[in-house]
């Protein structure tokens, strides 16, 4: 096997790990602090794809111009939506449940939304980066004796992977370096602890509705970059990975959503390229289960801080 | 008839009911400004269940409560908490994977000092409670009594008038339970209200200047220490007769 592929594997699972440890993290943040189980969090992420494939349509300009704008939308308008539904929930006898019907409620209401604005056709975001490769690395023999081969990289993902890893580093910041952010983790850690020292829990999950819903969007806009298309229909499998995710780091664990992230763009660009194509798209999965069976706290439990 | 001429809290007439069952039935109690006041029982007789009313962690069916003048009923945990009510609870609830200066400096959020004024209000505190030295440390390293002082100290960053202690003692070895008792002590010269929920009568009858049994939420009899100390109504139930 050529060694080329490895190192694309490598870089592939880094671009994809990036986007569903950012996918995670937020879900994570509105998990641990609402209990609400957002079954729309993929739709969430699409509506980020689709205003940055409004901002490249209309004005030719890169989709990453939609980045700042859909971040302030996402976040005041993730804060209006939790004023308008959450608190009713505190009315059920088992709000978390009814928290899955309601936000599963949304997504389907989102995806008819987005399919009547913009058709229920894939649209393309044919933007291009120059160069639209970058070559890393040349490798000696890649393909034989004297055969040398480069490493390239499509610029497009690279920018992503940047831009990607400087929102996780923002966001670890702030969640483990600022005062709000602090009572951000002590609300998932105990929401009536919190109440009790004098801290306004609907204020501060309305705040953490608003951050996880930008940082949903802003993963949107970075996706573009990475698959250069949006489908009305995307964000079920982004849902199911975003969960997925949430199981492999734990819980209420932020960072470890971070790693568990990363490790599953790892498994699965790796297994595209070590096994056959219908073995490869199984080994995440079976990943999910093992993890469920040998450690349900998720594999970073414990060993991270929460 | 009032046993104080000065409340700070007054529970008048409190229900709570879940389903069928009526935990707090008709609970009528006051806190005397700068007293500490026991309240005891057996197990479900709906100590933590009246405390959690009276903080906002439930909502009462019906009754009033009153502080410092200002109705409680509606209000929510952390209105309660600014009003100046602070609460600890019996198993300790402390963020237990931030370090003991973070526990201490998130009721501190809103308020407009620097960090830097933060923290040396936040270390200041642990001092306060001999925590200092573990002030790095996570909430979780702490032992079940260290974890009771950090609530007691975390409640202080609120300036409370009146804190809500429920089982300060429980699962606390001697020394710990000393220093827990001189704390609520040096609080209650400094003019701070105690509602106090405790098992250990020892405890109760030493540090309380009245007293209030509750048996299946009803308050069956309150008083002074001796007057509580002989009573047959709360013989009987703790003894069942």
């Amino acid at each position: 096997m050529s060694s080329i592929l490895l190192y694309n594997a490598l870089i592939g699972g880094l671009v994809f790990g990036a986007i569903y440890a950012l996918i995670g993290a937020s879900l994570n943040v509105m998990m641990g602090v609402l209990r609400v189980v957002n079954f729309a969090h993929g739709e969430f992420v699409l509506i980020g794809s689709f205003l940055a494939y409004s901002v490249f349509s209309l004005t030719g300009l890169n989709p990453l111009a939609a980045l700042p704008v859909v971040a302030i939308a996402m976040f005041f308008g993730g804060v209006a939506a939790y004023y308008l539904l959450i608190p009713r929930l505190r009315y059920s006898d088992d709000a978390e449940t009814s928290s899955f019907l309601l936000m599963f409620g949304v997504s389907l209401m989102l995806v008819s939304s987005i399919t009547w604005i913009y058709g229920a056709d894939i649209r393309p975001v044919n933007f291009s980066f120059d160069p639209v490769n970058i070559a890393l690395l040349t490798v000696e023999d890649a393909y034989g004796k004297g055969r040398d081969g480069k490493v390239l990289v499509p610029t497009a993902r690279l920018v992503a992977l940047v831009i990607n890893l400087a929102i996780i580093a923002a966001m670890t910041w702030f969640i483990y370096r600022t005062l709000p952010g602090k009572a951000l983790r002590g609300a998932i850690m105990n929401r009536d602890a919190i109440q009790v020292v004098g801290i306004d829990i609907d204020r501060l999950s309305a705040n953490a509705f608003g951050l996880a819903a930008a940082l949903a969007g802003v993963t949107g806009v970075i996706l573009t970059l990475v698959i250069p298309s949006v489908d009305p229909n995307g964000g079920a499998p982004l849902t199911l990975f975003a969960f997925i995710v949430i199981v492999l780091g734990g819980l209420g664990h932020p960072i470890g959503a971070l790693l568990a992230g990363m490790l599953f763009g790892m498994v699965e660009q790796f297994s595209n390229v070590l096994l056959p194509q219908s073995a490869a798209q199984m080994v995440g999965f079976v990943m999910l289960v093992a993890v469920v069976m040998f450690k349900p706290e998720g594999l970073f439990g414990r060993k991270v801080m929460r | 008839m009032s046993w104080t001429s000065d409340p700070i809290l007054v529970v008048d007439g409190l229900v709570k009911r879940f389903g069928g069952n009526v935990a707090v039935n008709q609970a009528t109690l006051e806190v005397g400004r700068g007293t500490i006041v026991g309240l005891i029982g057996i197990n479900g007789a709906g100590k933590s269940t009246l405390m959690n009313c009276i903080a906002g962690m439930y909502r009462a069916d019906e009754g009033r409560v009153e502080f410092d003048g200002q109705n409680l009923i509606g209000l929510t945990p952390h209105e309660i908490a600014a009003a100046g009510i602070g609460r600890t609870f019996q198993v300790p609830r402390t963020f237990e994977r931030l370090t003991l200066i973070d526990n201490l400096m998130i009721p501190m959020l809103n308020r407009p000092e620097s960090e830097d004024e933060l923290i040396a209000l936040a270390e200041a505190g642990l001092a306060e409670v001999n925590l200092h030295d573990l002030k790095m440390n996570n909430g979780e390293e702490l032992s079940g009594g260290q974890q009771k002082l950090l609530e007691l100290a975390r409640v202080m960053m609120l300036e409370p008038k009146l804190i809500l202690l429920d089982e300060p003692f429980a699962g606390v070895n001697p020394t710990l339970c000393t220093l827990i008792t001189d704390k609520i002590l040096q609080m209650k010269e400094a003019g701070i209200s105690f509602l106090l929920v405790s098992h250990d009568l020892t405890s109760i009858y030493r540090l309380s200047d009245h007293i209030y049994v509750l048996n299946q939420g009803e308050v069956i009899c309150e008083g002074g220490v001796d007057d509580i100390r002989d009573d047959p109504k709360v013989v009987e139930a703790y003894l069942g007769g």
